[in-house]
């Protein structure tokens, strides 16, 4: 089997794996939260009725234009695009091709087409999401990147693919920590969902959304726990591998970081299940503080540690 | 502060999680409510007299009265029934009775109207219905059931005295 | 009542000849001062300022059928001495208007706009004289309390009366909150004007829900079905309404309801209460995001209902009340359950408090929100938990006793943080009181009738009030009977009526986030606050800052910046 035949194998395999297993994996995390709220909860395939019901409905929008038009594909390709960078247990189809940086522009980018698709209507709700939307970037994402950055100092690379943990390190225990904690933010999931606070702002950015615009939201959101998950496991902790490179190894490792994501999803929804909203103010002092911490591991990279 | 934010998250937790899973199957398994449930109202029309002591207390006035000839019609427009069970309560005959039912929703609205037919028996005399004794009404020489085998009005009725079965007395 | 009695020389004295008649509602506690029109915002500042009284309602009646012309009346609490005041005053037949007391007791703002839209009663010198409760397009020349109005009138609409709402002041922009809102259970309409995250304004918009309850009572329906339609008034705490009506109808005529019967409504009354308060706290979390939350304390709530519907024959409409007593006993052999019930939600409910307490993320958007001053809290005439979550000890159980809350110790909670984390707290504890009392009551209740008879028909022209302390503050009925079995005159207020009128102060400074919560914490229930006519309503602005205070405002505000 030649490396081209490797890679497209792989390409095709990491799409099939963030398009359809996200929505099962957001399944998952609903019926657990269900099993803390004492109810029994949707099936567990859910998700795909929801995508599916959405994406054959009308798309409605109050302001049509080139934003609303062209936000929500945009957004929904960033985060898929990404995800191609990202070390899934065996080294990334796309790995080589961008590093670290790729990687958060195309996850900034994506945040910021949510932000522009709020702008772009008339809804006083969409802006008050947006702007909140802006204020978690500047925080939570600046967290997440500071944290990366951390990994990549002490790596010695930017390499994604490369910066696989090799034993402990106290950088890396600040870093995963922070990650952990802003990770929370950007999934959208409790005590910081705020741009889409459903009971203050009716859902934010997407509340003029309909259809398959609204379906693309809802799975790019989907998309990130994966993508953001399977990071988290390949940069800050660190397990046996199969290593020499067969097709068997491969798939266990691959199979591996999946039960791993899996496992840390039911961290986030219990995290979620179990606090309130924080009010976006309040959220900023937080992550502002954050940032230090990251900052520090940082420091500590540099330093050796 | 973070360890008693961990700890009041933990127990937390505990309260869910000791409770299981509450759901219940319904409806695809029946729920049956309590007994003594005030559900809609059932009438039993072998036991009315068709005093319409219902209709008078009933909050919405869902229940008409209607006279045709010897015939009283009682139309119970049960769509607006607020299962309060006065009805019930008032009833001197035990005749309604709260039912456990609840699932009455329906697009047919005729699906939630009850008609009750009460023969009033009309007098062997006259022809013409009249109040059947009640056991609250001064006694009558002859017992109730008697009277009412008779089936002579007021006017025809005899006093209060020892006559014969069968005799007419002019009042 | 030799308290009564002072407390009437001494407003003799203060009015003089001005005190046209005085008399007394022996069983309800009452005290009714007849003035003439002119005297009245004189004798009601004496009431409000010197005797100290909260104010609690106004009523307008149309009283010519008995050639009085209309009558008002402002019934005012002296809590610390268990007395209503009345202060009663006449005005002419053709063209009725009164001197507004809202200029010195701004709690009776809405009180007095309300019988001006439904009994045409002018208020001259009310500050914020728009309509209230009617619709849109009600015509202004109909006023549909007024005897000769059927209650099942259909007017034309009426076109062009829309008064515009109030403009965003300065730069801010406006969020509406409502009429359909994720959080709102019931229509409403909150136009926050806000500069970034921070609330400079708000006008509210609101009887969507009004049902034409007051009307039928005193057209349509005899006495025994009023109860019925009272309990509807709220879809949570109905038989607070319905046990006020009662009483306050006993009350006029003077009518002793066996002492069973009185045991058996405060234990209804509580088990309303423990259920009432578990509920609040689920939608509290639900409005803050916390399901969690919200799932758990319904799933605990539910035995409550559960047991209702085995003692009532209904989760919630239970249909116990008639006029003078119970319909239906709670058996001795059913206290055992009720116990075994409350038992285990007090245990659960026990964690929870422990559990809460320490929970910082949700004391975080509790703590210092929604702050609503001890001052404030009296001025607007807030009652309840929102009230005693202000540091205002009052609670119509100890302060105007009822049903057998005279024979059982009431403990009062009372917090003093002013703010949503103090209502909050107030009401974890009152569950727990509430439990407590259901033991009593249950364990002390006397054999006996549950409902007593009536040899005569109900005399016509007497009056009664009666209030009940319902989960979110005090209710309060006024009945007048009347002839025919059915009352001439009912008049219903529910708490949130006078919690909404603080809404304004306690949104001063806070966030849009906390606008939610704010309006949480009070418990509002709109159903309860809207009783009359149709839909598509306009309410009025509530008045929240002047000119100058929303300058400041704003000022203040825009150096602190956000992003809009």
């Amino acid at each position: 089997m030649n490396a081209t035949t490797v890679v497209v194998l792989k390409a095709v395999a990491y799409l099939a794996l963030v398009l359809f297993a996200s929505p099962l994996l957001e399944g998952v995390m609903r019926k657990v939260k269900a099993i803390v709220h004492s109810r029994k909860g949707p099936p567990i395939t859910q998700p795909y009725l929801d995508l599916a019901k959405l994406l054959v409905k009308e798309d409605v929008v109050s302001e049509p234009g080139p934003v609303a038009r062209f936000a929500p594909p945009a957004a929904f390709a960033c985060v898929l695009a990404s995800a191609f960078f990202v070390p899934f247990g065996v080294s990334a189809p796309a790995g080589s091709a961008g590093d670290l940086f790729v990687f958060v522009y195309l996850v900034t980018l994506s945040t910021s087409c949510v932000m522009a698709a709020g702008l772009a209507q008339s809804s006083p709700f969409s802006h008050l999401g947006s702007s909140r939307e802006m204020m978690m970037l500047i925080t939570a994402e600046a967290v997440i990147v500071i944290s990366l950055l951390g990994v990549a100092v002490g790596g010695h690379g930017a390499l994604l693919s490369a910066l696989a943990v090799s034993g402990f390190r106290w950088s890396s225990l600040v870093g995963l920590c922070c990650y952990l904690l802003a990770m929370q933010a950007l999934l959208g999931k409790l005590p910081f969902d705020i741009p889409e606070a459903e009971q203050e702002l009716m859902e934010g950015p997407f509340i003029e959304y309909s259809g398959p615009s609204l379906a693309l939201f809802k799975w790019t959101f989907y998309m990130k726990q994966l993508v953001f998950g399977s990071l988290f496991f390949n940069l800050f902790v660190g397990w046996p591998r199969a290593t020499g490179g067969s097709v068997v190894g491969g798939l266990l490792n691959f199979a591996v970081n999946f039960f791993a994501v899996v496992v840390l999803s039911l961290v986030v929804v219990l995290i979620d299940a179990t606090n309130p909203r924080l009010r976006i103010d309040q959220s900023v002092r937080f992550f502002g503080g954050l940032i230090a911490v990251a900052a520090l591991g940082v420091g500590l990279a540099a330093l050796g540690w | 502060m973070p360890w008693t934010l961990l700890r009041a998250k933990f127990r937390e937790a505990r309260i869910c999680l000791s409770a299981g899973r509450v759901t219940l199957s319904y409806p695809y398994a029946p729920a049956a409510p309590a007994p003594g449930f005030r559900g809609l109202p059932a009438v039993d029309a072998s036991r009315c007299i068709g005093c319409g002591g219902c209709a008078s207390v009933c909050t919405p006035d869902l229940i008409s009265v209607a006279d045709d000839g010897p015939r009283a019609r009682f139309t119970w427009a049960l769509a607006r029934c607020t299962y309060c069970g006065r009805c019930a309560e008032v009833c001197p005959e035990e005749a309604v009775a709260m039912s456990a039912e609840f699932e009455t929703a329906t697009g047919e609205v005729r699906d939630l109207t009850m008609v009750v037919d009460i023969f009033m028996g009309s007098c062997n005399r006259c022809g013409r219905c009249y109040r059947t004794q009640t056991p609250l009404d001064p006694p009558h020489p002859r017992p109730h059931h008697q009277a009412r085998v008779e089936a002579i009005c007021e006017r025809y009725r005899p006093v209060a005295t020892a006559a014969p079965p069968g005799t007419e007395v002019a009042s | 009542m030799s308290e009564t009695s002072a407390l009437l020389s001494t407003l003799g004295s203060h009015l003089g000849g001005k005190l046209l008649e005085r008399s007394r509602l022996e069983a309800s506690g009452a005290l009714v001062a007849t003035v003439a029109p002119n005297d009245l915002r004189d004798a009601a500042r004496f009431i409000h300022e010197s005797l100290d009284a909260r104010f609690v309602i106004s009523v307008g009646t149309d009283c010519r059928p008995m050639g009085q012309g209309f009558r008002v009346d402002h019934i005012f609490s002296q809590d610390r001495r268990r007395t209503w005041m009345v202060l009663r005053a006449f005005t002419g037949a053709d063209d009725p208007k009164v001197p507004s007391i809202t200029p010195e007791i701004r709690a009776a703002a809405w009180a007095e706009r309300e019988f001006q839209d439904l009994l045409g009663i002018e208020a001259e010198g009310h500050p914020d004289p728009r309509r209230l409760v009617l619709a849109d397009d009600w015509p202004a020349s109909l006023h549909p309390l007024r005897r000769d109005v059927p209650y099942d009138i259909h007017p034309e609409p009426a076109v062009g009366q829309a008064q515009p709402l109030a403009p965003p002041p300065g730069d801010s922009v406006t969020v509406p909150i409502g009429p359909f809102f994720p959080v709102l259970e019931e229509p409403v309409f909150l136009k926050v004007f806000a500069d970034g995250e921070e609330v400079v304004g708000l006008d509210y918009r609101g009887f969507f829900n009004h049902r034409g309850i007051e009307k039928l009572g005193d057209s349509k329906l005899t006495y025994n079905e009023v109860p019925f339609v009272a309990e509807r008034i709220c879809g949570i705490c109905g038989f607070v309404h319905s046990t006020a009506y009662a009483q306050a109808l006993e009350n006029a005529v003077g009518a002793e309801v066996p002492l069973r019967a009185r045991y058996i409504r405060s234990v209804v009354l509580e088990l309303e209460r423990i259920h009432s308060h578990l509920l609040w706290l689920g939608i509290a979390g639900h409005i803050l995001g916390f399901d969690t939350v919200l799932m758990q304390t319904w799933r605990m709530r539910e035995p409550v209902m559960w047991l209702m519907e085995r003692i009532t024959g209904n989760r919630k409409s239970y249909g116990m009340n008639l006029v003078g007593g119970v319909r239906r006993d709670i058996p001795a052999n059913e206290h055992p359950e009720i116990v075994r019930v409350i038992e285990r939600i007090e245990k659960e409910w026990l964690k929870i408090i422990e559990a809460v307490l320490e929970d910082t993320t949700l004391l975080m958007r509790l703590s210092k929100v929604g702050v609503l001053s001890t001052l404030d809290a009296r001025e607007l005439g807030s009652v309840g938990p929102t009230a005693r979550g202000s540091n205002r000890p009052i609670d119509v159980r100890i302060d105007h006793p009822y049903a057998a809350y005279d024979r059982i110790p009431v403990h009062g909670i009372w917090k003093d943080t002013c703010d949503a984390a103090g209502r909050t707290l107030v009401r974890l504890e009152e569950t727990l009181e509430s439990i407590r009392e259901v033991k009593q009551l249950l364990a002390e209740m006397p054999d006996g009738p549950i409902m007593r008879t009536f040899d005569e028909a109900l005399p016509p022209g007497r009056e009664g009030i009666s209030a009940v302390e319902a989960p979110r503050g005090e209710v309060i009925h006024y009945v007048m009977t009347g002839d025919d079995a059915r009352p001439y005159r009912w008049r219903v207020r529910a708490p949130t009526y006078a919690n909404l009128q603080a809404l304004g102060a306690s949104l001063k400074g806070m966030r849009i986030a906390d606008v939610p919560i704010t309006l949480g914490s009070m418990d509002p229930c709109f159903s309860c606050t809207e009783r009359m006519q149709v839909v598509d309503v306009r309410s009025g602005l509530v008045r929240v800052y002047s000119q100058r205070e929303l300058h400041e405002m704003v000022r203040a505000g825009s150096g602190r910046g956000g992003a809009r």
